[in-house]
């Protein structure tokens, strides 16, 4: 990471800073307040795109984890984050178990299942992979469908509101706060962790798994680490998500959900901890107002397509905006920042 | 007696179908080593042009059928050249993400056109079912079980003996060393492309024909992904073999278990084969150096 | 260069679009008019089920546009409808009722069960009424604040058996049925009926098969239930299954000779294209409106729209079950004007939503809908649908023929079985 012109570092304790120079502390503690009284300034119907970023973010923070970081690609994450959303329905519905409990334990059991799912991961990779977590991305939705004794297959399940020591988070605005807390806990979680050993060996058998293993990295077991961190998060996401949504069912967690997801990572940029922010943010916001504002436009001022014609448009652009991404920039939205932060810093000497 | 004798038969033939499909997928991945995960799009939206060309404006079969060829062949041309060409080189996540990127596409822009979510293709083949023995075939199955051994018989003649055949197994062996022998790989690429979006083409138009032309295509596309995985990537042998396989594991998994298992079959031998022996029965396994 | 110039261009494509995505998101979203209700619609245009959500869907409209243009509105109110495309798919039709609440909605209209089944627990917790055109049993048991405007899936089933036991059944003891449901609500309603009913009818169920909207064979499954033997397969399912089901069942000499019956899901002229005249020939089927062209009173004006606004759904009766719907939809609205003060209602929030349930769905008593359907009457508590009797046809040489006139179907009181919901 280079630094801007006349900083220096003094001690080991401020090059490892996430945050370093003073315009830095400014800008973050600025973004912050930014964030905490969004509420108040938001309008009412931006709530819902606002509050599924924020679980969003949550799950695709973990899908780079074991994408981005560790190389592993994951094509079924919609399915991990089911089950953290249905073992915390059940858990909170059935047996009353607290809400901060039953958020973890759904974020461990969506770990474990993962865990299994990444097993292949030792022997196989690359498309080998791909095809094995659609296989656990339909077998997982199968279950949840047809265990109707537990999960009520379509009817599905309804889901209080979270509460904490007696805090219902029943309004939107509170909501936001309880998502976000955890959004922010997580990126910041990721963040240290690519910084950390565990990090460096993701990267590592990323960029070459035979090489990382002579160089002494177990890759066997970072590998279910990535794999149990990143369904992790997933799972925490999907616990999030059916408090927020107070109703799931299976059909939540389609394949084109997962494949969503990885798209908002490759658009935002693998690898590294302002991709998956960049992507999720404006991809939902995309889709959210294509769905809601844009397509109905379109539907009643264009009556010469054939009715229904908008609901293609959704699909079409954003399979459009992955493949222009990787052909043009396939380090994602995110590099494209970095080139234009250094370019700002070097300004006007650009070489 | 009489059910075993009709579940045999019922499976296969089904199976004939996913093998069929996942014919174009062997294809791509013998010659350049991509994973196509865009298979059942690009079998939708085929049918879909030949639902326009046979019943909106309405051609006779023949003309039809030749028009979606041609557009099938389009399509593969125009997918190589503007997205995978540009890719060459890069690392096999931006390849598998690429064709997500693709299927996604493809989907959107056949609900562009054609919103109407399902389509009925006219019967291509009589209606009248053949009695087996004591068991009942419908004839477009069967047909369908026929076209696929026919193309199957094709390709396989065509990679072992045909000058284009052999460039597309070296090119997926070593590209650099067959560009040092002047073979376009380019072209390679492309002609791979195409022939995968022309036999997709015909088995889209075959399954819709016996069913309906809707979204049960993207998914008849992932049940493929797993006569693909037990066949062995690279190996159209293993597609025909695998195919009834799965075909038979269907039906009976079906009957013995109840219909909502069918769906689930597939996808426990995809996650079986993986763990077992992942590089399928006909695969070639691959030794990796640093 | 070359490279940072492209790169340059994607920025700005990626920043130009996500700029007009904002702006427009601010900018289109309609000025709130006076004197105009707004409906919320949430309709199956695109996606597996569009066959019957387009035709339902454009009915829907057209009759809005028939009561403002014709009628001048509601009590001198215009509708204002507002609707989205839910692609049969559960997020985005739990999405589209949070929406129709933000933007202000009376109450809405769903057209299809499994669209209801994600929208409704959203709706029933914050008190947003809500009507569905093709209902389940599990859409309106527990009774809450969802209504139907028809008879649901379940009651094809009981309605069914009542006739064929009356007027077809010869044997002796209980006649043998199986059952070849999609799985989801729009089976599992008849799944529920079924069990709820079956004993207490006297027939005997022998199978259960399940298959996906998707499915291209179901010869298998149509093998294990001629197996059983039964005397009547019934289907619950959208039109493209049935007709594969038909088509198996053809091939393996089931029919004709099995009688065959059809819920109102999949019994539509879309069946009757798909499968064709000689395999859906002496098919029965249950619909809960009368047949397009029949002689009632509302049947003049929709023909009259259905030939100008959307002339290929001619003798499509889903077109009527949407068209209905508006009707009610209207009735609801004179309800709710009459009863209770017109600036309350006008304000979309809680306060009019729980005015246009109490003074608005619930003082609906007896409204004939132009004789299109069953008369409607939402003012039981417990009984949440609005008509209760169903017609049954048969399909005799491609069209379907009116055998009966209306037969009752009895609420099933799910709510107090233990098993219903699981």
């Amino acid at each position: 990471m280079s630094l801007p012109c006349g900083i220096r570092n003094f001690s080991y304790h401020t090059d490892i800073a996430i945050i370093r120079t003073k315009t830095q502390w400014v800008l973050f503690i600025l973004f912050m307040l930014a964030l905490s009284v969004l509420p108040f300034y938001l309008p009412r119907s931006w709530f819902d795109t606002v509050n599924s970023i924020g679980i969003l973010l949550i799950a695709v923070v973990g899908l780079n984890i074991l994408m981005g970081y560790c190389g592993q690609l994951s094509l079924g994450h919609a399915g991990f984050m089911a089950i953290g959303a249905f073992t915390s329905a059940l858990l909170t519905g059935n047996l009353h178990v607290p809400f901060l409990l039953a958020l973890i334990i759904s974020g461990l059991s969506a770990g474990l299942i993962g865990l299994i799912f990444g097993i292949p991961s030792l022997r196989v990779k690359g498309f080998y992979l791909a095809i094995a977590t659609i296989a656990a991305q339909f077998i997982i939705i199968w279950i949840l469908q047809n265990w109707t004794d537990i999960t009520h297959g379509s009817n599905g399940l309804d889901v209080l509101p979270a509460s904490i020591f007696n805090w219902q988070f029943d309004s939107e605005i509170k909501q936001f706060y309880l998502i976000f807390t955890f959004t922010i806990i997580s990126v910041l979680f990721a963040t240290n962790l690519a910084r950390s050993r565990i990090g460096r060996a993701f990267i590592a058998i990323r960029d070459n798994d035979l090489a990382a293993e002579v160089m002494g990295i177990n890759v066997f077991r970072y590998k279910l680490l990535a794999f149990f961190l990143g369904c992790f998060l997933a799972g925490i996401a999907g616990s999030l998500y059916a408090q927020y949504r107070g109703h799931i069912s299976y059909e939540d967690f389609t394949f084109q959900q997962s494949i969503l997801y990885i798209g908002m990572l490759i658009i935002g940029g693998l690898g590294s901890s302002l991709g998956p922010i960049l992507g999720t943010v404006i991809i939902e916001t995309l889709q959210k107002s294509l769905t809601n504002t844009i397509a109905p436009w379109l539907e009643h001022t264009m009556t010469f397509m054939p009715t229904g014609f908008s609901s293609g448009l959704n699909l079409m652009l954003f399979g459009l905006a992955i493949i222009l991404i990787l052909i043009f920039e396939p380090r994602g939205l995110a590099h494209l920042w970095a080139l234009f932060k250094s370019s700002y810093r070097m300004w006007p000497f650009s070489y | 007696m009489d059910i075993l004798i009709q579940n045999i038969i019922t499976g296969t033939a089904t199976g004939m179908v996913y093998a069929l499909i996942a014919l174009g997928f062997a294809l791509i991945w013998k010659s350049s080593r991509v994973a196509n995960l865009a298979l059942g799009q690009l079998v939708l939206i085929s049918s879909w042009f030949a639902y326009s060309m046979l019943v909106q404006f309405k051609f006779p079969f023949w003309l039809g059928m030749l028009l979606t060829i041609a557009f099938a062949i389009l399509l593969g041309w125009l997918i190589e050249r503007l997205a995978l060409r540009p890719l060459i080189g890069q690392p096999i996540l931006s390849l598998i993400a690429i064709t997500l990127g693709l299927a996604y596409f493809l989907e959107g822009l056949t609900a562009f056109i054609w919103p109407q979510g399902q389509g009925n293709l006219p019967k291509v083949f009589p209606q009248t079912s053949f009695q087996i023995g004591p068991a009942m075939i419908q004839q477009e199955l069967l047909w369908a079980a026929v076209i696929s051994l026919i193309l199957f018989i094709l390709l396989s003649v065509f990679f072992k003996y045909h000058r284009m055949g052999i460039a597309m197994r070296a090119t997926a062996d070593d590209q650099l060393a067959v560009q040092a022998c002047a073979v376009p790989v380019n072209r390679v690429f492309s002609m791979s492309w195409i022939f995968a979006c022309v036999v997709a083409a015909i088995g889209g138009v075959l399954i819709s024909s016996i069913a309906a032309i809707n979204y049960g295509l993207v998914e008849t596309g992932f049940k493929s992904f797993s006569v693909v995985i037990l066949g062995g990537m690279e190996s159209f042998l293993g597609c025909i073999v695998a195919g009834p396989i799965i075909g038979l594991c269907e039906t009976f998994g079906g009957s013995q278990f109840g219909s909502s298992v069918k769906e689930l079959i597939p996808f426990i031998i995809i996650v079986i084969v993986i763990m077992i022996k992942p590089f399928g029965l006909f695969g070639e396994e691959r030794i990796e150096r640093i | 260069m070359k490279k940072s110039r492209t790169v340059l261009a994607v920025t700005l494509i990626l920043l130009l679009a996500s700029l007009v995505t904002l702006v427009s998101a601010c900018t289109t979203q309609p000025p709130a008019e006076k004197k105009a209700f707004k409906l919320g619609l949430s309709i199956p245009l695109t996606g597996p089920a569009a066959e019957k959500g387009a035709p339902i869907g454009h009915g829907q409209l057209d009759a809005f546009k028939y009561i403002n243009d014709e009628l001048g509105g509601v009590a001198g109110y215009k509708i204002d409808p507002v609707w989205y495309d839910t692609n049969y798919d559960s997020q985005k039709a739990t999405d589209i009722a949070k929406q129709l609440m933000t933007d202000g909605c009376l109450f809405f209209t769903v057209v299809a069960s499994k669209d209801m089944s994600s929208s409704q627990v959203i709706a029933n917790n914050a008190g947003f009424p809500g009507m569905v055109c093709f209902s389940s049993p599990s859409n309106t048991h527990p009774p809450a604040h969802i209504y139907a405007q028809l008879p649901d899936y379940g009651d094809d089933w009981t309605a069914f058996t009542k006739y064929y036991l009356k007027n077809i059944w010869k044997g002796q003891g209980k006649p043998k049925m199986a059952l070849e449901l999609l799985s989801n609500s729009t089976g599992f309603g008849v799944r529920d009926a079924a069990r709820a009913m079956a004993d207490q009818l006297g027939i005997e169920i022998v199978d259960t098969e399940q298959h996906t909207a998707k499915t291209i064979s179901e010869t298998d499954a149509l093998n294990r239930i001629k197996a059983k033997n039964p005397d009547i397969l019934f289907i619950s399912s959208t039109p493209a299954p049935t007709a594969i089901i038909l088509k198996n069942a053809y091939d393996l000499k089931m029919i004709p000779g099995m009688t065959v019956a059809c819920a109102h899901a999949s019994f539509t002229k879309a069946l009757i294209d798909a499968a064709g005249k000689d395999i859906t020939q002496d098919v029965f089927g249950v619909y809960p409106t009368v047949n397009f062209g029949d002689d009632v009173p509302g049947m003049a004006k929709m023909v009259e729209y259905c030939k100008a606004q959307h002339p290929e759904y001619l003798g499509n009766n889903d077109y009527l079950v949407g068209w209905a719907s508006s009707l009610v939809n209207a009735e609801v609205l004179k309800q709710a004007i009459q009863n209770s003060n017109v600036e309350d209602l006008l304000k979309g929030d809680a306060t009019s939503w729980k005015l246009a349930e109490t003074n608005g769905f619930m003082k609906v008593k007896g409204y004939d809908v132009g004789g299109l359907q069953g008369p409607v009457d939402f003012s039981d508590t417990l009984d949440k649908r609005g008509s209760k009797s169903v017609k049954i046809f048969q399909i005799q040489n491609g069209q379907m023929v009116s055998l009966s006139g209306w037969v009752d179907a009895p609420n099933i009181q799910y709510e107090t079985l233990d098993w219903f919901g699981k």
